[in-house]
């Protein structure tokens, strides 16, 4: 018997025939009967005092019920710091922050009577960069901060713009330092970007006569929306349901709460009457949260073999107006600072700095792209000033089972890939040994430039997920859980998982596709590339628990002990004799006896699962164990630069990664390329531009740059397998993984072709012309 | 979503379009004439353009012509820039308006509208700036067909309640010698920091910009400079780009500088192309 049935196999998505044809629905899609429009009025200033709001031509505008400023609602919301009015109170923060919130019949209504809201602003002083934020004479976003409640570990600095700061300290860096033959030392930059999903965020709100609150979101969190509503406007939870039904790309962006809160605020203004508010794409991207962006320092030193003996990084975050998820993720480079390399003295202070720009999320990565971007920069520099090939200084410090990460965790066979496997097999793909780094024809260049990378969730310690199975008449089983369906085809990945595991085909396996808080088991949210890990374990109790079931069943029509039988291929029978045996779809329901009486009932599978053994981190050294495992990979960017005008072409991307088990080999090559080609594209041209008063000026497709259908490379990808022994099928997450190492790989490759450090991105053709004449002079052929 | 409401009529022939505008006029209804409408949609659902009712003018025989004929290209008003670019009766306008916005969006935009538009780059105006077209123009006081140097200047010079019906182009012009080039900030989509057509007549070159300055334009004065061939092609070049006809553009795609460097260069490919010739 083949040892893997449904797992290892491509299983086309669960939701592809819906997608392609274009009947999926999405939130937007909810049009009923009597449904109020919101529309947010969005401030133009980046920075000021809200003198006044004039709201009465609005009120008298054309089907208009309600218009709400933050002074009707005065609260904070946020996690883990409350520092977020869901709209502005007194102040704006940030260009396209909501004012005010117009309620009217029909979307159009509203959208006329937004225009006749007159806001007067006061400017202030503009915070326009994280390194001008930590400035002492920088001008405070926050002047309250001290004040703001805390829900999560998080260590702002009142006085000041810093939200929060994480703190690295593990070894000794004076002897680091001291056993140094080389030091390098390198500054780079990231700017704020968009995730850029095609579905653009929107929510709807109800609050029923009886005090029920129902909210449908395209959200990443419906369990955290019903907490968050809870929390902030003290509602019981169980008058609070949400429901998530497909949603079309999310990318980070949609695990914050913010329109349902704004939502829910304009259901109440009307009387509780169902409301919904979609974003426009301008308000999807800076309205709503961005991606985070970065200024750092790195300095390394180490010995004239390659050993790193001395890590010393600065990260100031780039967190925007509020700190929102930014304050995690601060916490999560500063946890994984090193990339994945051995190195016993490190110190690592990451700061998430206030600005006046958007405010910031998770994206895709949560901070390792980032990270990576700079650690891995840092290493082809130090791999050139020690004369070492790049990958051969990565493989002989990758880190491994022994060695213990920046929060002094020991890595085990399990809770970290092989990095060193999948550098080796990079080296196989992208021919590294059979051909040069670098080959010059004319005016053109080929270079190759590698980054390796590793990434681990920041988890709370008590995360977990529910699922239910429900077995049908027929045989076939339902499964129920709280993962969202983002496009990541987790739901397809789990029908696998209960089919390999009841020796079941898997298209008798369903997934139900929308969440729903009431009905579907909790789980903590779909992020961090661990739905397949935390739901995964719970679906394979469930599996477990229905296949006790069943034997229990089966053992009395077959008059036999259920330790004697097994299941599969649709059948219960006896291990020694597979002849003797019952059909499932005979017992799902239970037996029917001749007498129409029955022996048991429905089968129903529930499980649960919590990450275990997870700590928090020492606010003064960082120690501690922040996620269930380091899924590890190396990767790498070919371009073809041109000399004479400084364009260039991606010819080829690369990627090992370290999948734990490659559940499904298709899906997975799909996550794998659609990260890279994001990683790509936000390191090659993504980027929000501000003027000096911090105000965006490409919040539209037309001038925000990002990869389009015919900007794509070849793609090669490749796995290795090294089971995580917690997950199912030693799965190891993938989700995320596929962006990392792109930014720094064509940001090496493309230093490599220029000759000149590219240590900021977006990596326009501008920006290595600015960079050749700042760094050299040279104005170029004029 | 265009949050107010307007009227659509569609002409069928051009005194009905010149009719439909002048009484929606006399009514207040701030009429525009429609072709492709890209451009009214995308500043419509930003309130940057306001109209009770748009005249289509799609729907007339002699705004979708498009063929040689005694010895002239016409090119209608309401062609599509992907049927300009799929058949090739001009290569040099074929080429353009084939990297003008995306695929999606050439199967909606057509010449006139690209050519009247309120966005700056106009990039279907180039070819007929080098070969001296003729503009055929319907308006309240009949057809009349204008030279385009007289009736576009940084952009088309319309009297209210006029169109372009066709652009009538000498065949010869759509047959001599060309290259076009478009640099962009990065990728293959979007506007451009530099576009450059230019063709070569009787040994000398025409070149016309899009993306440079805040409007295209073809400049004899420019183009003098160049065609001088005793003067070395770099030193050509440099004085080329300090007799633009306004400051060079700086906006999200480049800054100026970069593009006075993006400029040079592709000047510098272009004619050393076409002087090969």
């Amino acid at each position: 018997m083949r040892q893997f049935l449904a797992i290892g196999t491509s299983v086309p998505r669960q939701e592809a025939s819906e997608k392609v044809t274009g009947i999926a629905k999405y939130t937007n899609d909810i049009n009923t009967t009597g449904l109020l429009h919101v529309k947010m009025v969005t401030s133009s200033c980046a920075h000021g005092t809200i003198v006044s709001i004039d709201t009465s031509k609005a009120r008298k505008a054309p089907g208009v019920r309600a218009v709400l400023t933050g002074r009707d609602f005065p609260i904070l919301t946020g996690s883990p710091l409350a520092d977020r009015p869901p709209i502005a109170i007194d102040k704006v923060r940030y260009h396209g922050e909501p004012v005010a919130v117009v309620v009217a019949d029909q979307e159009y209504q509203a959208m006329n009577a937004a225009k006749l809201v007159d806001v007067a602003y006061h400017p202030l002083p503009v915070v326009n960069s994280p390194t001008e934020a930590i400035r002492s004479q920088a001008p405070l976003v926050h002047e309250n901060l001290a004040s703001y409640k805390r829900f999560e570990a998080v260590y702002p600095v009142p006085g000041t713009n810093i939200a929060n700061h994480v703190k690295i300290r593990k070894g000794d860096m004076q002897k680091g330092w001291a056993e140094s033959d080389v030091a390098i030392e390198a500054s780079f930059s990231i700017p704020q970007s968009d995730h850029a999903a095609m579905e653009t965020r929107c929510a709807t709100a109800e609050i029923k006569p009886n005090g029920r609150v129902e909210i449908y979101s395209a959200s990443q969190s419906p369990y955290v929306i019903r907490d968050m509503l809870s929390l902030f406007f003290s509602i019981d939870p169980s008058q609070i349901v949400v429901h998530t039904p497909l949603v079309g790309g999310a990318f980070g962006g949609k695990a914050p709460v913010q329109l349902e809160f704004i939502a829910y605020l304009a259901s109440k203004a009307v009387g509780g009457r169902k409301v919904k508010l979609v974003n426009s794409r301008e308000e999807d991207f800076i309205t709503s949260p961005v991606h985070i962006g970065l200024d750092a320092k790195v300095k390394l030193g180490a010995t004239k073999q390659g050993k790193i003996v001395a890590a010393e990084i600065t990260y100031l975050f780039d967190g925007g107006a509020y700190s929102d998820r930014a304050a995690i993720i601060t916490r999560a480079a500063a946890q994984d600072c090193t990339g994945p390399y051995r190195i016993d003295n490190v110190h690592c202070d990451s700061f998430c700095m206030y600005t006046n720009h958007p405010y910031a999320t998770s994206f895709r990565g949560f901070g390792h792209p980032e990270l990576t971007f700079v650690i891995e920069r840092a290493m082809d520099i130090l791999a050139a000033r020690l004369n070492l090939d790049p990958l051969t200084l990565r493989r002989q410090i990758a880190i491994g089972p022994g060695d213990t990460t920046p929060t002094q965790t020991v890595l085990t066979t399990s809770n970290v890939g092989n990095l060193a496997q999948c550098i080796d097999k990079l080296k196989e793909i992208i021919r590294w040994n059979d051909e040069p780094q670098v080959v010059v024809e004319g005016h053109k260049v080929r270079t190759k430039g590698v980054s390796c990378f590793w990434k681990n969730s920041s988890t709370p310690t008590d995360a977990g997920a529910g699922a239910v199975l429900l077995l049908n008449r027929d045989g076939s089983a339902r499964l129920v859980c709280g993962a969202v369906e983002i496009g990541q085809g987790t739901k397809t990945v789990l029908s696998q998982i209960v089919a390999e595991r009841m020796k079941m085909n898997v298209d008798q396996i369903y997934v139900e596709m929308e969440v729903n808080t009431d009905t579907c088991p909790e789980h903590w949210k779909t992020v961090a590339s661990r739905s397949t890990l935390l739901v995964g374990r719970a679906a394979l109790a469930a599996a477990d628990d229905a296949i006790r079931q069943l034997r229990h069943i089966a053992s009395v029509v077959l008059g036999c002990s259920a330790d004697h039988l097994e299941i599969g291929f649709g059948r219960v029978y006896q291990k020694d004799n597979p002849q003797i045996g019952v059909q499932i779809s005979e017992i799902a329901h239970g037996y029917r006896l001749p007498n129409g009486n029955t022996i048991g009932s429905q089968v129903i599978g529930r499980g649960s699962y919590t990450m275990r053994d997870l700590t928090s981190l020492d606010p003064e050294t960082g120690k501690g164990n922040p996620g269930p495992e380091w899924g590890v990979g190396a990767q790498a960017v070919e371009v073809e630069f041109d000399t004479k005008d400084l364009t260039y072409r991606v010819v080829r991307a690369s990627a090992v990664i370290d999948a734990g088990k490659v559940m499904n080999p298709k899906a997975a090559r799909g996550q794998m390329t659609g990260g890279m080609s994001m990683g790509l594209s936000f390191a090659s041209r993504e980027a929000f531009l501000y003027n000096k008063a911090g105000i965006i000026q490409n919040p539209r497709f037309r001038t925000y740059k990002d990869h389009r259908y015919g900007d794509h490379p070849e793609y090669l990808v490749d796995f290795v397998e090294t089971p995580h022994l917690e997950a199912p099928y030693g799965l190891r997450g993938i989700g995320e993984h596929g962006v990392i190492g792109m930014p720094a790989a064509l940001a090496n490759s493309l230093s490599l072709a220029t000759g000149i450090a590219m240590n900021r991105l977006p990596l326009t053709p501008e920006a290595i012309w600015r960079e050749k004449k700042e760094n050299t002079g040279d104005s170029f052929r004029f | 979503m265009i949050p107010f409401d307007f009227e659509y009529y569609k002409a069928t022939s051009i005194p009905e379009a010149i009719y439909l505008f002048q009484n929606l006029f006399l009514q207040g209804r701030n009429p525009l004439y429609y072709g492709g409408g890209t451009e009214i949609i995308t500043l419509a659902r930003t309130n940057r353009i306001y109209t009770e009712a748009v005249i289509d003018i799609k729907g007339i025989p002699e705004c979708n012509v498009f063929a040689h004929h005694d010895h002239k290209l016409l090119v209608g008003s309401a062609v599509t820039l992907t049927r300009v670019s799929e058949e090739r009766l001009f290569p040099l306008l074929s080429r353009t308006c084939s990297e003008a916005a995306d695929q999606t969006a050439r199967n909606k935009i057509t010449v006139g509208g690209n050519i009247c538009g309120r966005i700056i780059f106009r990039e279907a105006v180039l070819s007929f700036l080098l070969a001296d077209s003729d503009i055929l123009i319907a308006g309240p006081s009949g057809i009349n067909k204008k030279p385009i140097h007289e009736i576009f200047k940084q952009r088309m010079r319309l009297q209210r309640g006029e169109f372009v019906v066709q652009v009538h182009t000498d065949t010869d012009y759509t047959k001599l010698p060309f290259i076009a080039v478009k640099k962009r900030r990065i990728g293959s989509v979007g506007y451009p920091v530099v576009t450059i057509a230019a063709m070569k007549k009787e040994q000398l070159v025409r070149v016309a910009f899009s993306g440079v300055c805040a409007f295209p334009f073809r400049s004899h004065q420019i183009e003098t400079i160049l065609n001088d061939r005793l003067t070395p092609l770099e030193t050509r070049i440099e004085r080329a780009v300090r007799h633009l006809p306004a400051p060079l553009l700086s906006n999200t795609d480049a800054s100026a500088e970069y593009r006075a460097f993006v400029l040079k260069n592709t000047l510098l490919d272009v004619l050393t192309a076409l002087e090969e010739v």
